[in-house]
């Protein structure tokens, strides 16, 4: 049995209040994908484990694996690359997609991820926030949010990578999901996402000021300005994706600028 | 054996590279319909592959480098520099045909004129993918047809070849060389040949469409909606009426040396490629509402409220629908792989769309029993059984 203590080893909330660089890589079979606005599966040239490896030497400070297609498919493919993951990569290590129950989430952390990001089934079945987070911990419970925005200016949540739209508002959501014993939130702006032209600020901005919780965002983010707005807009964490993919980012470069923006980050 | 209905094939046989069964139709000429007999289905061959499929082998061999120099060798010879338009778009405002306008616009100093035939009845997304392909820099013709015409053809085509869409295809077919005719252009530029996705193998190896899909044919006998042209008066429509939906003269065509080209004869045409690119050049959107009805994708097929209601009678007379069509498409193109094709056609296929189906209704000026009644009618009995009052298909896609 797993125990609580597995996702201990690294510190969540940097206590220095740093600011975290993190890549999201979405995982399609045993492929890495980028779409657009979550739709699409364009594939990228090499296996997951050898961009992870790359962010990893390149000086990282976490990584999220989403298996993009988990909730279409009812299956998961990740643990395979998670367990080759954990024998060179030596940062936390989140987990999403097609985490349905309990028994899966302890599989997810058996093969080596250090917190699990749950999506659809909490939307499904909002108890599972609460089991995770009572059985291993806040730390290790992710709330992963997709947010779309609507006309009358409020958000809502959406699950199913973005195919199936709920009338739940988003900071109602978070709030919920801190209450229930989410430890993080992983806020994916749905109408920004796979076009690196800047983030969701105000999405950004509502949720970090409702919840006590860190929030990494994710979602458009293509430049070191875009870091910077939505860090300034709350974040504590950014999730960085098609611009590391397509090398139009490098880690380095990133912190270094992020630092000349005032930007307190990770060395 | 059972009996079959629309002359399909009595036995079904579904690919074994991706998901398509032999009772899937091929494009065929619109204005001798009578009935829903008057099809062609696509080809298999003897080792159980589509010819569809076939045809994306093939494409692997195709040299695209000396495709794109035929294409530039195509504009070089129609670009005009004198102010006027030398190439039509025939255009939704859809990602296909912004890529197409959008790309011989600025990658091949074209000056396009985009056209386009009104859905039956536009969706607010469909409206606004529309003016943002405007927006994006293209002058637009839109040519919209009488609302009470077009409601009748709709609602004849709808019960007498159970295809509601017909209307919109066969306008769409003709808007095009007419406005080439009208504003004097002679290339026009299609996007994706539909024998990519369902006709035969020989229809791609041409850059041309057949232009007897938009031209008359000697001393032929025209039907709309299942309706002889000549009946229509006892429908309430008059021959005037009908000058948007009858074939153009194919002695003006030629005359005026118009040619209909393909752009995915050109180009390694892919849909999810083109969303990315629209995505990218414009402000186009996806599905609001997420994933479309019937399906799992959320950018195709947006524009009209009948769109749905196309989708779904095909499923009803071939029992294969919306997200059958585009697992074809996604597997051919290596996004998926069969198995997960079939695990989104389990998902999805089939699944009725109610979201404007009470406006389809009320469009058609039909009742929802009698909707229902022209619906279960065209369940073939080879292909469908009844069982505890619930409508079962009897073959699936394994």
């Amino acid at each position: 049995m797993v125990s609580g203590d597995c996702c201990t080893k690294y510190i969540r909330i940097d206590p220095s209040g740093m600011k975290r660089v993190i890549a999201r890589l979405d995982i399609k079979g045993n492929k890495l994908v980028k779409g657009i606005h979550l739709e699409g599966w364009r594939y990228l040239p090499d296996s997951p484990n050898d961009y992870c490896n790359k962010y990893y030497l390149d000086g990282i400070d976490e990584i999220i694996y989403v298996d993009a297609v988990a909730s279409l498919y009812n299956r998961d493919s990740l643990k395979e690359i998670i367990k080759k993951t954990t024998d060179n990569v030596f940062v936390p290590l989140t987990v999403g997609g097609g985490i349905r129950t309990i028994e899966d989430a302890i599989e997810i952390l058996r093969s080596g991820a250090d917190k699990v990001a749950i999506c659809s089934q909490a939307v499904k079945t909002p108890e599972i926030i609460s089991e995770v987070a009572s059985r291993f911990g806040n730390q290790c419970m992710v709330l992963s949010i997709q947010a779309k925005k609507n006309k009358n200016g409020s958000y809502s949540v959406w699950y199913d990578v973005a195919r199936e739209k709920t009338e739940i508002d988003v900071i109602e959501w978070a709030v919920r999901g801190e209450e229930a014993g989410a430890g993080e939130i992983l806020l994916t702006g749905i109408d920004h996402e796979g076009l690196e032209k800047g983030m969701d600020l105000e999405l950004i901005k509502k949720v970090s000021e409702a919840v006590s919780i860190p929030v990494i965002a994710s979602g458009g983010c293509g430049s070191s300005t875009h870091f910077a707005d939505a860090v300034n807009s709350g974040a504590d964490a950014v999730a960085v994706a098609k611009s590391l993919h397509y090398g139009k980012m490098n880690i380095k470069s990133l912190k270094s600028e992020l630092g000349k923006l005032g930007i307190d980050i990770r060395k | 054996m059972s009996e079959t209905l629309h002359g399909l094939p009595d036995k079904v046989i579904f690919c074994k590279k991706c998901c398509i069964s032999n009772q899937r139709p091929s494009t065929k000429r619109e204005f001798s319909k009578k009935t829903t007999k008057d099809t062609e289905t696509v080809g298999f061959g003897d080792d159980g592959i589509c010819d569809t499929c076939k045809w994306f082998e093939f494409k692997k061999t195709i040299d695209w480098n000396e495709r794109e120099k035929q294409l530039q060798a195509l504009c070089d010879k129609f670009r005009r520099n004198d102010g006027t338009y030398d190439v039509i778009v025939p255009s939704s405002g859809g990602k296909d045909s912004f890529y197409v306008a959008h790309q011989l616009k600025h990658k091949y100093g074209m000056n396009p004129l985009t056209v386009t035939w009104a859905p039956h009845q536009y969706t607010q997304i469909g409206w606004d993918n529309f003016q943002s392909m405007i927006d994006a820099g293209f002058d637009n013709v839109l040519v919209t047809p009488n609302g009470q015409v077009h409601r009748v053809l709709t609602k004849l085509a709808f019960e007498n070849l159970v295809n509601p869409f017909q209307p919109f295809i066969i306008g769409q077919k003709n808007v095009a060389p007419r406005a080439a005719l009208q504003y004097g252009v002679q290339l026009i530029m299609y996007g994706e040949n539909q024998a990519e996705a369902h006709n035969k193998f020989d229809e791609n190896l041409s850059p041309l469409m057949d232009i007897s899909h938009f031209c008359k044919k000697e001393n032929e006998d025209l039907y709309f909606g299942g309706v002889h042209i000549n009946d229509l008066k006892n429908h309430g429509i008059e021959d005037k009426d009908m000058f948007l939906y009858k074939p153009l003269e194919e002695s003006d065509i030629r005359k005026a040396g118009i040619e209909v080209h393909f752009y995915s004869f050109y180009k390694n045409w892919s849909p999810q490629e083109n969303y990315y690119y629209a995505m990218e050049h414009s402000g186009f959107k996806s599905n609001p509402d997420g994933r479309s009805e019937g399906t799992y994708t959320k950018f195709a097929s947006l524009d009209d409220k009948i769109d749905g209601q196309h989708y779904y009678t095909m499923f009803i007379k071939f029992g294969q629908g919306r997200a059958m069509n585009d697992v074809n498409r996604d597997i051919r193109d290596g996004f998926i792989s069969r198995e997960e094709g079939i695990e989104l056609i389990n998902k999805y296929d089939g699944e009725f769309p109610s979201k404007y189906f009470q406006e389809v209704l009320d469009y058609m000026g039909i009742t929802a029993e009698r909707y229902w009644e022209v619906i279960d009618k065209a369940r073939s009995p080879h292909l469908w059984e009844k069982v505890d009052g619930e409508w079962r298909l009897l073959h699936k896609v394994h």
